[in-house]
């Protein structure tokens, strides 16, 4: 009866979370077409996480590439379809691997760097001296972050998804004795629009869903220091597990719009 | 918080890279599809297309010139295939051009490949049909196989029955490899072969030293065979016999024709051939010519003699005895 309960309360408490998340996402849609804009902080927001992502996401992108294209060659290879390998490493990495790996990246990073820096100024009534002074919080802190991360998300992947795929071409160069040339030749042979618009697109998703938990956690932080690393953490499960969540919702939809 | 200039030029080259890449890769993509490219718009009908869809390559000569736009079921036998070729394509293919669907590589998407006919036709227009062939499917493939392998069956039974045959000593070729005499014969006769072929051998040997000798350089077989001069000659000479072989053709049919007149007709010679009453008349004839002339040869001789005309025949040997001294002197 008192496991019921429990399962009833979170439950309960399940759905109380996602409506509050709602409701923050309808306050930002409110908040970011209404003056004033604030153009200076969302610049400082889009560069640190953009630029300061870049170096990251470049580095696991060309890892990326490297491994993924070293661990399918043999398998190609055994099947003496070796020649498919640029085909097949551009569009994993496009549709799928690319943005998907790029935005738990930047979950990791970004997501849990908006919790922490929320949270904390949440914890210590920065937030609530912005309201005192007049100053909108939610327009300052919050949509300014939301916005960064949706339009910078989609560069990082593409920065990401290049870099992957110059990585695979060194190895086919390497290993296969396959020019560049033509190793981008069969990859843009390959791609095809509804492999790169449908991915971009969700890239925008993945982007607001890591602005919009981050900001939700962070905002919503009590509990003192503690509930800023709460905040953090929450903020890094819960986007990761909505951002699988939005890439099976964007296939599907992918699927219908594009017959991939 | 202001931002600094260098920061706010970095994110500006971060965004502007970052959106040159994507339209880059946009353009490109687009550019196989040829959707920046002027396009020409040929249909062909096919039964089957394997298939085939939109956005698949067309390939003319095994080059990549368009994609496959549409393709439409017009009935329950006919599909018609809406291809977009790039427009400078159109100074190469020709209507005649014959369109397949084919597979790139062995497990590749569909293609279609235009084939270029034989002989002259006009270039290829927007709206143009052009022919299709079907190739055998891999359904009809397996038909054909499992056909094959019903033969396959059949061929492998009756092969068992001819070799347990063979085995059991059955037969000719049964009693070939049964058959110890019959084994014994076909060895000795090797054997003769073997010594028949020996000689032969020698015989040609013999021959070929004999032909050394020949001096081919000099002989008449070696000028028929080497000097042009001689054969151009000779090519005269048989040219001449053979117009003299059609000439004395001709003679012979002419005569055999005056012969035929002679024997048919009713001229002279048909009657001194062919009439033996006028035969026997001229040789009682030449008979009494003969005794005419006997008798006038006595006359003569008794002319002679006759002292009226003794003188006269005198007169004539003086003359000759004369003669005949002069001739002795000179």
């Amino acid at each position: 009866m008192e496991t019921n309960s429990r399962i009833l309360e979170k439950v309960k408490s399940f759905f109380t979370e996602v409506g509050e998340v709602a409701f923050f996402a309808i306050r930002f849609f409110k908040e970011v077409f209404t003056k004033p804009f604030e153009t200076g902080e969302m610049l400082r927001q889009c560069y640190n996480m953009g630029n300061r992502s870049l170096l990251l996401v470049g580095v696991t992108g060309f890892i990326l590439g490297l491994v993924f294209t070293l661990q399918s060659r043999p398998t190609l290879m055994e099947f003496g379809a070796q020649s498919w390998m640029p085909s097949m490493v551009s569009i994993s990495i496009i549709r799928e691997i690319g943005p998907v790996i790029t935005a738990l990246i930047c979950a990791g990073r970004i997501g849990s760097g908006i919790g922490a820096e929320l949270g904390s100024m949440r914890v210590t009534e920065q937030i609530d001296a912005m309201e005192v002074s007049g100053t909108n919080p939610f327009k300052y802190l919050v949509v300014t972050r939301i916005v960064a991360t949706t339009l910078m998300l989609p560069l990082l992947v593409i920065f990401g998804d290049a870099i992957a795929l110059i990585a695979s071409s060194f190895v086919e160069h390497l290993k296969g004795a396959v020019s560049f040339q033509l190793y981008f030749n069969q990859v843009f042979n390959a791609l095809k629009f509804s492999d790169i618009i449908p991915a971009t697109i969700k890239s925008f998703f993945f982007g607001f869903a890591i602005g919009l938990i981050g900001c939700y956690k962070g905002y919503y932080c009590n509990k003192g220091t503690v509930g800023v690393g709460e905040a953090s953490n929450a903020a890094v499960v819960y986007t990761s597990m909505l951002l699988f969540v939005i890439d099976f919702i964007a296939v599907f939809v992918s699927d219908i719009f594009f017959e991939i | 918080m202001k931002k600094s200039a260098p920061e706010k030029f970095k994110l500006g080259m971060f965004v502007v890279i970052g959106t040159l890449l994507l339209i880059s890769a946009l353009y490109f993509i687009g550019n196989r599809q040829n959707l920046f490219t002027q396009n020409i718009k040929i249909y062909s009908y096919f039964r089957n297309v394997n298939g085939l869809q939109t956005g698949n390559n067309v390939r003319y000569s095994g080059i990549n010139v368009g994609t496959v736009s549409k393709t439409d079921i017009l009935s329950d036998t006919l599909i018609r295939v809406e291809m977009l070729i790039e427009e400078k394509m159109n100074k190469v293919i020709r209507k005649n051009a014959v369109a397949t669907i084919g597979s790139d590589g062995l497990v590749g998407s569909m293609i279609v490949n235009i084939i270029p006919a034989e002989g002259a036709a006009e270039r290829i227009e927007s709206d143009d049909v052009i022919q299709s062939y079907s190739k055998i499917g891999m359904n009809d493939m397996l038909t054909t196989l499992n056909v094959t392998n019903e033969n396959a069956a059949l061929l492998t039974s009756d092969l068992l029955k001819i070799t347990s045959n063979i085995n059991q000593g059955k037969g000719t070729l049964g009693m070939l490899i049964t058959d110890s005499t019959v084994a014994t014969d076909f060895k000795q006769t090797i054997l003769e072969f073997k010594k028949t072929s020996m000689g032969a051998s020698k015989a040609i040997e013999s021959l070929n030293e004999i032909m050394a000798t020949v001096n081919f350089s000099e002989s008449v077989a070696g000028v028929l065979l080497s000097d042009t001069v001689s054969a151009s000659k000779m090519k005269n000479t048989i040219s001449n016999l053979e117009q003299s072989s059609k000439d004395i053709t001709t003679v012979a049919e002419n005569l055999n024709a005056l012969l035929s007149q002679i024997k048919d007709g009713q001229g002279t010679l048909h009657y001194l051939t062919q009439e033996s009453t006028l035969v026997r008349d001229i040789d009682s004839t030449l008979q009494n010519i003969k005794e005419g002339t006997a008798r006038f040869n006595e006359n003569m001789e008794a002319l002679k003699h006759n002292f009226l005309l003794r003188g006269y025949f005198k007169k004539i040997e003086r003359e000759q005895r004369k003669a005949a001294k002069k001739s002795s002197r000179n």
